[in-house]
């Protein structure tokens, strides 16, 4: 392997640091002289150009098998994942960048860059060590593009977003230095081989359970999830859509990826009767307290931020409900389900930018009346939260279903009750969240506006698309959810052989 | 014209009139009863069709749609869909005639009364678990928004407790299917096939009731009956007539096409519960509507009443029970709809009130007396008088529960009984009341239009074609009572 060659398959990052570079260098030089003022524009324009750009670039990352290198791997889960942090980073640079003034906006574009930079090296890492550096490199953009705005309440998301993710960090390096001294190795197949070899010790399953804290502060599982809510409510929306979309899939790649490769055989079992100690039921235990928490704390929200990111906490749990069944099919509905999610999330992040903006708060009563004021986006917004709530013809109730009885078929072999105490109390709650939903919608359709605002003021293009996309996404995923759920298995399995 | 064609002209419909410019909103209630009686005029075409040929191989659409989970659109007609199908289309287009005047945000509203057909045609039409859940689902959303910002009467409160039993109904049902699933090997949501799977009996012990629970709540099985009065009350009249009319007949349906054939051994276990909580529905229903002071509350009760009849004939699961089951939904689904659209639409619209004290002031036999007819014929009907469908039904499931558990008749005798007491009752306060030398004069009321007429028309001539000549639709029940899916519950003659 020599240096081209890896040069040409990190090309898409390549290109992303290059356009955060750009960013930087224009934003200096823009903004020394008086009279000329560095736009949102600007930076949005040369945002979506690297990210195109970087988009265009995985084209000539060669696809052949042979390019995987013991830190890099290039296989089609890999790519796949890569084009959806992607994608899902672009509409979130397009979402509108400021709740209140930013200072600095080609700072804040720079950094929404190299996070999206550390989240593509995430997910194709192969190596422990080098997985800890990029997802330190997307935290660290992320801690700060939290605290963006020069609000009170920022500084307080940010920093807690970074106390958290500090002492997580910490978790997940000690973690990886645990199992670096039991196995000798820190890539993934290394770990498996001598795991396999040996009984697992002690060390080993808490140098697991150490990164699993880690990966569970990324995902906002129950009790790694004390940041959200503020993060949510504070940071810019871009910021959030990146922490709630992307960087939640690349969390959930990660993890399946060192569940299933590295670890296969300390999984235990969650199955009802025949539990056993190991991940499957470690990871059982989070989610059925994640669904739990995440829902009922959701019902308590006035403010619509803070209620997704308590729908985030319980959509959390139900993604942890299939990877727990411990088998393809369901971390691959798992994988579909992210997506799903992420795109859902967006979608309703982008219209509260848009209430927040004609009515100056994200509280739910600020919605009466959408649909008056906007039908666009008030039906858009119907989409995005009956998919969330799991009805069709929805891709999120596709995922929901595919999630739930993949879980149940793989862990429940001719007639056991397997995972049906966790998918039961997934399925109940995931009702239980269709309440605080319709709450929003019930102000959005039902409620009648009060009379001194009569009309929204108009959206942005790149603002309408930020609300159309995911909008017509979800209604063809939900109808032909085969586009993207069939891919994503075949490169699960493909990852796994 | 196949069956799919009313799924087709449900949806189409639905989407043409989400896209009418809001200029030609008023022409949204022609395009919508243009798509119902195309609906009804294929489930009845597709009916005849079947009568003609019954030995014929029913028809089928199946097609793979994800295989990863081997879920496939396998839609299929015997004679029980067939005669459901022609049961919604019919109410379909009543709902339309009823709802002629909606004058506030009428696409919307035609928009989402028509999803709600489409996923009730595609609940009767389904053959694979995942395609009948979805349809099932579909349905949630457009009921609580119709109730929600066209209902009257305390809507909200009503709209979000439908919709949350509802919603834990699916979720129940999810639990159902998704065990069922993963027991039967975890490779196909097909009906049939999940129903040729024998499940371990454990499992079906507690899957069953799941299951069906599932089911009945949506069928308004007591205790779980409470979103049947309160949603009924608050719903806009087509919304009601839909309800009671089609809405609740999912429940029973999936109760009799999912719940029975996946799991006989459950069912045969729990059989006598719900025989019971049947009875005790049957029972309870009567007399509270017996003691209702608004009329929509007298014919949401008896709802729950009639609904009884129907999970008696499941559960007396032999031939006459489940004949006299399905019947009963129609039966039920034809007088519902007409007694909701009188006492919505033709009496509430014009006397803005259903206090049974406060409609005596109205005199509305005298000022609206063709209301009082058709109502007068709705009670009949709703009674179970001889010529009506309701005798016809409800006389098959006492037949088939004689057979099974011969000593609950008695309490269904009863349950007959006050259900007269409060049909007369509720006619009497209402339409005839005691006329005294010094009342004041009954005000004057505007005579029937056109669309009510119809509407009336339509659903009376349903109902006693029914009583009179029941043997077509017994034919194509039968028929359907052959499908494979129930060799485990009735033997094969």
């Amino acid at each position: 392997m020599n240096y081209s060659a890896l040069f040409l398959q990190l090309l898409p990052e390549a290109v992303l640091v290059l356009a955060a570079l750009v960013m930087l260098g224009a934003a200096v030089a823009t903004g020394k002289k008086p009279g000329r003022v560095f736009s949102s524009g600007v930076g949005v324009s040369i945002a979506t150009f690297g990210i195109l750009l970087a988009a265009a670039a995985m084209f000539f990352v060669p696809q052949d098998g042979a390019t995987s290198t013991s830190l890099l791997e290039n296989d089609p889960l890999a790519r796949i994942f890569k084009a959806v942090v992607l994608g899902l980073g672009l509409l979130a640079v397009w979402l509108p960048p400021v709740r209140r003034e930013i200072g600095n906006l080609g700072e804040y574009y720079a950094l929404v860059l190299f996070a999206l930079t550390g989240l593509l090296l995430a997910v194709g890492s192969n190596h422990l060590l080098f997985l800890f550096v990029a997802l330190e490199l997307a935290s660290l953009s992320l801690y700060l593009l939290a605290g963006f705005p020069r609000t009170p309440r920022a500084a307080e998301a940010s920093l807690k977003y970074f106390l958290f993710g500090g002492v997580s960090a910490a978790f997940m390096l000690f973690g990886i230095s645990l199992l670096y001294g039991v196995s000798h190795s820190a890539t993934l197949s290394g770990i498996a081989q001598v795991l396999e070899a040996s009984q697992p010790s002690v060390l080993a399953m808490t140098g697991l359970a150490m990164l699993l804290v880690g990966l569970g502060f990324k995902l906002a599982a129950v009790p790694f999830h004390y940041w959200a809510p503020d993060v949510y409510q504070g940071a810019p929306a871009t910021t959030v859509a990146i922490v709630s979309a992307a960087s939640k899939a690349v969390g959930l790649v990660v993890l399946v990826r060192i569940l299933q490769i590295g670890f296969p055989n300390v999984a235990g079992s969650a199955a009802w009767g025949e539990m056993t100690a190991g991940w499957s039921l470690w990871l059982a235990v989070l989610a059925a307290v994640s669904m739990i928490f995440g829902n009922l704390l959701a019902l308590a929200q006035t403010s619509v931020r803070r209620l997704l990111a308590y729908s985030a906490v319980a959509n959390t749990g139900y993604l942890l409900v299939a990877l727990s069944a411990n088998g393809p099919k369901a971390a691959a509905s798992a994988l579909f389900y992210v997506v799903v999610y992420g795109l859902a999330t967006l979608g309703a992040l982008a219209v509260t930018a848009a209430v927040e903006r004609d009515r100056g708060d994200d509280r739910v009563s600020s919605f009466a009346g959408l649909i008056h004021r906007s039908p666009f986006q008030a039906v858009c917004l119907l989409v995005f939260l009956t998919s969330l709530a799991g009805i069709p013809p929805l891709a999120g109730f596709f995922g929901k279903f595919a999630l739930f009885s993949n879980a149940m078929g793989e862990s429940a072999a001719g007639g056991n009750p397997g995972l049906v105490w966790l998918v039961g109390l997934g399925v109940i709650l995931s009702a239980v969240s269709l309440y605080y939903y319709l709450s929003v919608l019930k102000q959005a359709f039902v409620t009648s506006a009060p009379d001194e605002l009569s009309e929204a003021h108009g959206l942005g293009p790149s603002h309408v698309l930020c609300v159309l996309l995911p909008a017509a996404l979800l209604v063809i995923l939900g109808l032909f959810p085969s586009l993207l759920l069939a891919p994503i298995t075949r490169a699960l399995m493909e990852s796994l052989r | 014209m196949t069956p799919a064609w009313t799924l087709i002209s449900a949806f189409a419909g639905a989407l043409l009139v989400l896209l009418l410019p809001a200029r030609a909103a008023g022409s949204a209630r022609i395009i919508a009863l243009v798509a119902s009686i195309v609906g009804m005029a294929a489930a009845a075409l597709s009916c005849l069709a079947r009568l003609n040929t019954p030995d014929a191989t029913p028809w089928s659409y199946d097609k793979p749609w994800v295989e990863n989970l081997g879920i496939r659109f396998h839609l299929a007609a015997d004679g029980i869909s067939l005669t459901l199908l022609l049961l919604t289309g019919v109410v379909a287009v009543a709902g339309v005639l009823f709802s002629w005047n909606v004058e506030k945000r009428p696409r919307a509203f035609f928009a989402w009364f028509l999803t709600i057909i489409g996923g009730v045609y595609g609940v009767f039409l389904s053959r694979d678990a995942f395609l009948l859940f979805v349809c099932y689902e579909i349905v949630i959303l457009p009921k609580y928004l119709l109730i929600a910002i066209w209902g009257s009467t305390n809507k909200e409160y009503g709209a979000m407790k439908l919709t949350m039993y509802s919603i834990a109904a699916s979720a129940l049902i999810l639990i159902g299917l998704v065990a069922a699933y993963a027991a039967a090997g975890a490779t196909s949501f097909d009906l049939l096939h999940l129903a040729s799977t024998t499940y371990p009996p454990a499992m079906q012990a507690w899957a069953f009731p799941v299951l069906f629970l599932g089911f009945a709540i949506l069928a308004g099985m007591w205790p779980f009956h409470t979103w049947a009065p309160t949603g009924h009350v608050a719903a806009p009249t087509a919304a009601s007539m839909l309800l009671a009319g089609v809405v609740m007949k999912l429940g029973a349906f999936g109760a009799l096409c999912v719940a029975m054939p996946l799991f006989p051994q459950g069912f045969e276990l729990w059989r006598p519960l719900i025989a019971g909580l049947a009875v005790v529905g049957i029972v309870y229903g009567a007399l509270t509507a017996l003691t209702q002071r608004d009329l929509k509350f007298v014919i949401g009760y008896s709802s729950v009443s009639h609904m009884g009849f129907v999970l008696l004939g499941l559960a007396a699961a032999n031939h006459w029970g489940l004949r006299g089951a399905v019947l009963q939904m129609i039966s039920h689904g034809i007088i519902a709809g007409l007694l909701f659209g009188i006492a919505g639409r033709v009496v509430y619209e014009r006397t803005h009130t259903r206090d049974l004290a406060e409609l005596q002031k109205f005199d509305l036999w005298k000022s609206l007396p063709g209301a009082a007819i058709a109502f007068t014929l709705a009670t009949a009907a709703s009674m179970g008088l001889p010529g009506f469908s309701g005798f016809v039904a409800e006389i098959s499931v006492i037949i088939g529960l004689w057979q099974s558990y011969p000593w609950l008749t008695i309490a269904v005798a009863f349950g007959i009984i006050i259900t007269g007491a409060f049909s007369l009752r509720a006619l009497h306060r209402a339409f005839f009341p005691a006329r005294t030398a010094n009342a004041a004069a009954a005000p004057p009321l505007p005579p029937l239009t056109w669309p009510e007429i119809s509407a009336i028309g339509l659903l009376l001539a349903v109902s006693l074609a029914i009583g009179i000549y029941p043997k077509p639709w017994v034919v194509l029940i039968d028929d359907g009572l052959r499908s494979p899916l129930f060799q485990s519950i009735l033997p094969l003659p």
